[in-house]
């Protein structure tokens, strides 16, 4: 039987890695690599709020999407799925890291774990955004037969274990990291900032985002528009930012293989033949009531919204409508004109990086803690009127406001400043504001997705649906 | 007395003298064998008897008695019983075959005139269906042996001459016959067995006989045996400003009268190509030698593309077999192959025809600068000009292949013989994809940078086999044979591609990875190696009763490197019987019975034929991100493993019954069996997520993860006969039916789906506990909705996509919860066939010849996905069917450019695609000998044929018979490549 016996050639055994900080490296990367999926958290997010339509083709263009979009969403949604699976491969990435973390010891090391920490954090909090309670693992591969066995840990727990992550990663992570792309000290303590922030614990929020603010590391770009074009990427306002490029194919077999992000074509103009912008798939349009939030004078209305009729009336650019047509597209992360260097399919390799954290929604969330926690007005007021005064250029619209109404105005703000970057879905829930604010929202229900109706039959019993779905 | 006698063996069939004929006294070794003018001469005694005989007709025994010239005329063997099949590690007799076998002849496979293999099994065996996924020049063909078994690959295995090999790359002229074994008897292969056995043998020449040297050639034309009815430009444009006007939006023709009927895209893009086919081969052999030796060429344009589809085969092949001497034999056979294929984009969103059906009549193929028309985007991204797309398609693919194998007999004793022997497959392939800069006006096939792709794999293998066998008869009555043998198979290979960017010119000429130099930002080379391995042990124990009672065991002993150290290792047994009542003393006294036995057959089959290593993780996945600014490649795991994962098991059962009736006239086979397939081997199967099996290059693991059950009848009828002296007919007929259920699929959801379905929607085919492997799973239909009323009255469709309106499709509530949601999918039917049949007919009147061969098949359903669900393409002519108010239609929706959810996922999409179509029609004439002996040759024939010649069926896509042959998802029409009808005109000459 020696004949049957005998080792895969030219091929590495998953348990025999990690031998040399080479080694560690390549693994890193794969712990990013999923950030670059997390492309449908944003576009999905935005579609789920008030700001945008869901569009596409037809009212059958990517079904999940559409009805996310009406708050008819099941727990059969494919889409809802890819959420759940890609965020959860990021976790499995990360944990694989972490399980031979003590492998060998090199220069270096403790920098890739806090940031392995930081990835971890991330994609866990994404989770317990959209799902609520998941299971949790921790520095230990998820095996077969784990889904039957391993429970739900409530928010709080998944919360602890974000913050845990976080706060080490804080500690040993660089305030400049050592390329372009990867995470910093000021990264995570924004993420942490925001992860207090979403369990309403003010004052640790506030804490965090103070010396965030304090260290300077970050400021506002002054000019709004260049922030989203590609000379803007990774400017100084970007805290964290997850990096596309389009030199490599993709196609639909794959999305989340994709180097691009596949969110900026769906979001392109429809059949779009004209200055500046290549078309898409016209998902994620803007509503009325989403471009009438922008008050008068406000520089960043043009810098977000794409008033397509405006402009082809200017331009003479072509386009062809979809459903749900409003006029609107969300100009921060629609197609750019393409390098000659582009690969197909060019839908879904826009380069477009995603300025996950900026430095604009750092202030606002530390004026939002710092008012709705009674830590201090006064900070909230500077925090807020700092992202005025660059979006209308003055200091005339600064904010004196107090109490609930600087809420109220800190809630507009971050709607505005943030909009078409995927947050303002969540931003309702966590202030319970969006049953009232979206229409077919079933409070009781819709603050968390449903979890996949495939996990919750691989799971056997060993998983409960989320109420009401 | 001795005297001498002389005389001329001819044949019944057609007068002809049989040289080489063997003429023996019976009793004795006295004899000698006749000359090519079928002539001989013996000296013999009054009393002796002459025994005639010959390979392929019935001996004849004559009294001599003061005879001194005996003409003989030979009968073609009829009953068969006596013939050869070849069961695998040996032969028996048809006679004592207690297993369900499928025999497919030469004369056959001649009849069908097949371009590949393949297609000469569909119609002639039952139990086994055959389907292409394409009719394009060179697509492969699925064979599937009772029923689709697993997820996996459900392919059966051919044993070409005693190896592993593989059916596609043969030249059909070379082969002899093709066996099929349908059940447990196939266990001898344990490893490979589950999905069935073909045995290929290939031609060999005859001990004595002259070189026959034999020409065939043929002229073949091929046009699309379908055209598909869509809307003319004026229909078009009438039903375009409809669909606009229910929306409220301005229409888009302000003059349809002069419209015309504008480009029938189908017109333009079908094509009558040729196929021309030559085959030349020896054969012969002396006392101690056999050769047969054959060249072949086959060149096949496709129907679409013509320049741009194609498909070259050329082969060579040697036979020799050799005495070396009296116990000592050995035979060889090698066969060279190249094939040179080109392909076109098929059966996909965007695919040749796929466009062809969806781009209006109204466009034109040219502009007015006579360049092609380019599509508006506002047909979607994915509809271009196809005729522009066939010029812009540039790909090339060619093999070499070498296989053959070497065996040596040795015969140690009358009972005693052993066998060794290696085959062995070698082949090169080298592959060539350009992609030049194109601009179609936005779509997807858009490139701004040229690309040529090669890629080059080289695959071997070889099986070596060792057996003896035993054979004695003791007490004249008790017939033993045991086999005891090893095998030992081994495939290895490796694969390197690379792409190169900005090709000089932008021009396939220059289209070489040596040329382009441009630089890529990402990693454009990739490679893969496999060495995998099988060693088996086995014995067979055949035992009858003076040939009345049959019984024989198997048993295999298999391990695979597919499987991790802890499960290479299963054995397989089985066991046969058979009953030959006919020789029963109680049925001595029924003339019109020659021939019955009953047979039974069980036993475990089993399959490795997953991906190699699954048992281990590997660091295969894929890792890039981007660092300052460019891609960083890293390392990630890639398939989660399963140590545990282990041999799939096929449990089948048959019993059938053979007889022969009516002087051998009728022959029927009919078996029923059930084959269970356990621990089915699913790779990448659906797992919680939390595995992280969604991550690039990652994947589920490969599970041992379900049951599926195909059951079914089958049955085959012959009957032979001559009506006159002149005319003899051949009628045969065929059918199966096949249950499939897939009793367990136990990856937690109870489910696995697959395909597509339009663009975005759910995957519309699943394999599920309790149903079809591959149904179909959507939305019930009940009409059209007629009126306001009747909308209000029903459930609100909101959720399935849209608020319906008058003229929507109403769908069906299956759960009656008084909502309609994706919980109301339900089961819209599967595309496999309830039912399938063949009809042969064959007729000789004299010279001519005449055979009609068709194939049915019932009960399977196809989705009709070429449709792009978009308001501004064209249209099938049913549209003109549609609803436009109450009372005028309840099939067909209305036309609205406004949102519905009419093109969701439902039996509206699927149909029955049961067909009856004529295979094969030929009619040749053979010259008479009287006027081919002038001319020195043996036999001249000349036929004509149509190949596919009609298809009955109600379906209205291209083709109702193709399927991708995927178990899910396996029947939905992207716009299959119909199988081309052939008009064949050809020669066979015989010297």
């Amino acid at each position: 039987d020696d004949f049957v016996e005998l080792s895969p050639e030219y091929s590495i055994d998953s348990e025999n890695y990690f031998n040399s900080s080479d080694d560690y490296y390549n693994a890193l990367i794969a712990s990013y690599d999923m950030l670059q999926s997390t492309y449908v958290n944003v576009i999905l997010g935005e579609i789920a709020s008030n700001n945008t339509l869901c569009g596409g083709e037809s009212a059958t263009d990517v079904v999940g999407w559409q009805q996310v979009d009406d708050m008819i969403h099941t727990p059969v949604n494919s889409n809802l799925r890819d959420v759940w699976n890609w965020m959860f491969a990021g976790v499995q990435r990360c944990n694989y890291f972490m399980e031979f973390k003590d492998n060998i010891d090199f220069d270096g090391r403790e920098i890739m774990i806090g940031e392995v920490r930081f990835l971890r954090a991330y994609y866990h909090f994404e989770l317990v955004k959209w799902f609520g309670a998941i299971p949790l693992k921790i520095d230990e591969r998820y095996k077969l037969g784990d889904e039957t066995s391993i429970p739900r840990s409530p928010v709080s727990d998944v919360y602890a274990q974000i913050e845990a992550d976080l706060l080490l990663a804080i500690k040993v992570l660089p305030a400049t990291a050592s390329q372009t792309g990867r995470v910093t000290k000021g990264a995570a303590q924004a993420l942490l900032g925001k992860a207090y922030l979403f369990q309403d614990k003010f004052s640790e929020s506030a804490a965090v985002f103070e010396e965030l603010i304090k260290d300077e590391n970050y400021s506002l770009v002054s000019d709004y528009n260049t922030i989203f074009e590609a000379e803007g990427e990774n400017g100084v306002e970007s805290v964290f930012e997850v990096q596309y490029t389009d030199v490599e194919g993709a196609g639909f077999g794959c999305l989340q293989c994709s180097e691009g992000n596949v969110a900026v074509g769906f979001s392109g103009v429809r059949g779009y033949v004209g200055d500046l912008y290549t078309s898409g798939f016209s998902f994620n349009l803007p509503t009325q009531d989403a471009v009438d939030e922008f008050e008068p004078g406000d520089n960043r209305k043009d810098v977000a919204i794409l008033d397509i009729e405006a402009w082809a009336a200017e331009t003479g650019a072509e386009y062809t409508t979809g459903f749900e047509h409003t006029g609107y597209f969300n100009r921060k992360y629609i197609p750019r004109k393409r390098s000659a260097d582009a690969q197909g399919d060019l839908n879904l390799t826009n380069p477009n990086n995603y300025r996950a954290i900026r430095y604009a929604d750092v202030l606002l969330m530390a004026a939002e803690a710092n008012n709705r926690g009674g830590v201090s007005d006064t900070k909230a007021q500077e925090y807020l009127s700092q992202v005025r005064r660059r979006a209308f250029g003055d200091t005339n619209h600064d904010v004196t406001l107090t109490g609930a109404a600087l809420t109220d105005a800190i809630y507009h703000e971050r709607r505005v400043e943030l909009i078409g970057e995927g947050h303002h879905f969540f931003d309702l829930v966590r202030t319970g504001r969006a049953a009232s604010e979206i229409d077919g929202f079933v409070a009781g229900k819709n603050e968390v997705f449903p979890i996949p109706l495939e996990e919750i039959q691989f799971a056997n019993g060993n998983w409960e649906q989320n109420p009401n779905y | 007395q001795r005297h001498v006698v002389t005389g001329v063996v001819s044949s019944a069939e057609d007068g002809t003298p049989i040289p080489f004929a063997s003429v023996v006294v019976k009793g004795t070794t006295i004899g000698t064998s006749t000359d090519f003018d079928g002539k001989y001469s013996i000296e013999v005694t009054e009393d002796a008897i002459l025994a005639y005989s010959m390979i392929g007709f019935e001996t004849k025994e004559v009294l001599v008695e003061s005879k001194i010239v005996i003409n003989v005329i030979l009968l073609t063997q009829t009953t068969g019983l006596d013939e050869v099949v070849v069961v695998g590690y040996g032969t028996q007799k048809k006679r004592d075959v207690t297993g369900a076998v499928s025999i497919v002849d030469s004369k056959t496979i001649e009849a069908l005139k097949p371009v590949k293999v393949e297609q000469a099994l569909q119609g002639t065996t039952a139990g086994v269906t055959v389907t292409s996924a394409s009719g394009a020049p060179g697509s492969g063909l699925d064979i599937r042996i009772r029923g689709i078994s697993t997820n996996g690959d459900a392919s059966p295995v051919a044993i070409i001459d005693g190896y592993q090999g593989d059916l596609g790359t043969l030249n059909p002229d070379d082969i002899e016959t093709i066996t099929v074994l349908k059940d447990a008897q196939a266990a001898i292969y344990g490893t490979v067995g589950a999905n069935g056995i073909i045995l290929i043998t290939t031609k060999t020449g005859r001990k004595n006989t002259a070189a026959t040297v034999s020409f065939n050639s043929s002229i073949g034309i091929q046009e699309t045996s379908r055209k598909l009815p869509v809307l003319n430009a004026t229909e078009y444009g009438v039903l375009l400003n409809e669909a606009y006007a229910a929306n409220g939006e301005a229409l888009p023709f302000l003059n349809v009268a002069n419209l015309g009927k504008g480009t029938n895209w189908q017109n333009e893009l079908f094509e009558r190509a040729p196929v021309l086919n030559n085959n030349i081969s020896v054969n012969g052999g002396s006392d101690k030698i056999v050769y047969s030796l054959s060249a072949s060429d086959l060149d096949q344009k496709g129907i679409v593309g013509k320049d741009k589809t194609g498909y070259k085969r050329n082969t060579a092949r040697v036979n020799l077999g050799a005495d070396l001497s009296d116990n000592f034999k050995m035979k060889s056979s090698v066969i060279y192959t190249y094939i040179k294929r080109k392909s076109i984009n098929e059966n996909g969103l965007g695919s040749v025809l796929f466009n062809a059906l969806n781009m209006p009549s109204t466009m034109p193929v040219y502009d007015s600068n006579g360049n092609y028309f380019l599509a508006p985007t506002s047909l979607g991204i994915e509809i271009i000009n196809p005729l522009a797309q066939i010029a812009d398609t540039y790909n090339d693919y060619n093999l070499k292949k070498l296989n053959g194998n070497f065996s040596l007999d040795y015969e140690y004793s009358k009972h005693l013989k052993a066998t060794a022997r290696i085959g062995f497959n070698t082949s090169n392939s080298e592959s060539k994809t350009f992609s030049k800069i194109v601009d179609y006006g936005g779509k997807v096939f858009d490139k701004t940078r040229s690309s040529v792709n090669q890629n080059a794999e080289n695959f071997n293998d070889y099986t070596f086999d060792a057996f003896v066998t035993y054979d004695n008869t003791f007490n004249e009555k008790h017939h033993l044979s045991a086999t005891l043998g090893t095998t030992v198979f081994k495939e290895w290979g490796n694969h390197l591609d690379a792409t190169g960017y900005d090709v000089p010119n932008n021009s396939w000429d220059f289209a070489d990875i040596g040329l382009a130099n441009g630089v890529s930002d990402s990693k454009s080379v990739g490679s893969w190696t496999f060495d995998q391995r099988r060693l088996s042990y086995f014995s067979r124990i055949q035992y009858d009763y003076e040939g009345k009672y049959l019984l024989s065991a198997m048993i295999r002993r298999d391990a695979s490197t597919k499987f991790g150290p802890d499960e290479s290792v299963a054995y397989f047994p089985s066991a046969t019987a058979g009953w030959v009542i006919s020789d029963e003393d109680f049925m001595s006294g029924i003339e019109e019975i020659d021939f019955i036995k009953l047979r039974a057959s069980y036993g475990l089959l089993g399959s490795d034929k997953i991906d190699s290593y699954k048992y281990i993780s590997q660091l295969d996945g894929e890792a890039t991100y981007v660092f300052d600014g460019v891609l960083a490649p890293g390392t990630a795991i890639g398939a989660n493993p399963n140590p545990t994962v282990k041999w799939e098991e096929s449990e089948q059962f048959d019993v059938g019954v053979d007889i022969k009736l009516l002087n051998n006239k009728i022959d029927v086979n009919a078996d029923y069996f059930i084959k269970t397939t356990n621990d089915l081997l699913i790779g990448n199967i659906p797992v919680s997520g939390i595995l992280g099996v969604a991550a690039p290059g990652a994947a589920g693991p490969t599970v041992n993860a379900g049951t599926v059950r195909n059951k079914g009848f089958e049955f085959a009828v012959g009957y032979r006969g001559n009506i006159t002296k002149d005319l003899s007919f051949k009628v045969n007929y065929n059918f199966t039916t096949l249950n499939n259920e897939v009793l367990e699929v136990n990856n937690g959801s109870g489910f696995i789906e697959g395909g597509n379905f339009g663009v975005g929607q759910p995957a519309p085919s699943r394999m599920e506990v309790g149903k079809a492997i591959g149904y179909f799973y959507g939305y019930k239909t009940d009409g059209i909705f007629q009126n306001q009323a009747e909308v209000d009255a029903h459930p609100s469709q909101t959720a399935l996509g849209a608020e319906a309106s008058p003229g929507d499709i109403r769908y069906v509530d299956i759960n009656g919860d008084g909502k309609l949601t994706s919980d109301d999918r339900t089961n819209l039917g599967d595309p496999i066939p309830d039912v399938t049949m063949g009809l042969n007919i064959s007729l000789n009147y004299k010279g001519f010849d005449f055979v009609a061969y068709s194939y049915a098949s019932i009960g399977n359903e196809m989705v009709r996905n070429y449709e792009r669900s978009n308001s501004n393409v064209n249209r099938l002519s049913t549209s003109l069917n549609r609803w436009t108010g109450a009372g005028t239609s309840n099939s067909v929706p209305r036309l609205t450019t406004a949102a519905t959810a009419n093109n969701i996922f439902s039996d509206y999409f699927v149909e029955d695609a049961s067909f009856l179509r004529i295979q094969n029609v030929q009619l040749g004439y053979t010259f008479p000998k009287s006027i081919t002996e002038k001319l020195r040759i043996s036999k001249l024939r000349f036929y004509g044929s149509v190949a596919n010649l009609y298809t009955f069926t109600d379906y209205t896509g291209f083709d109702p018979a193709a399927s991708t042959g995927a178990p899910i998802g396996g029947g939905i029409d992207y716009g299959f490549y119909p199988a081309a009808r052939t008009f064949t005109f050809g020669l066979n000459l015989n010297f």
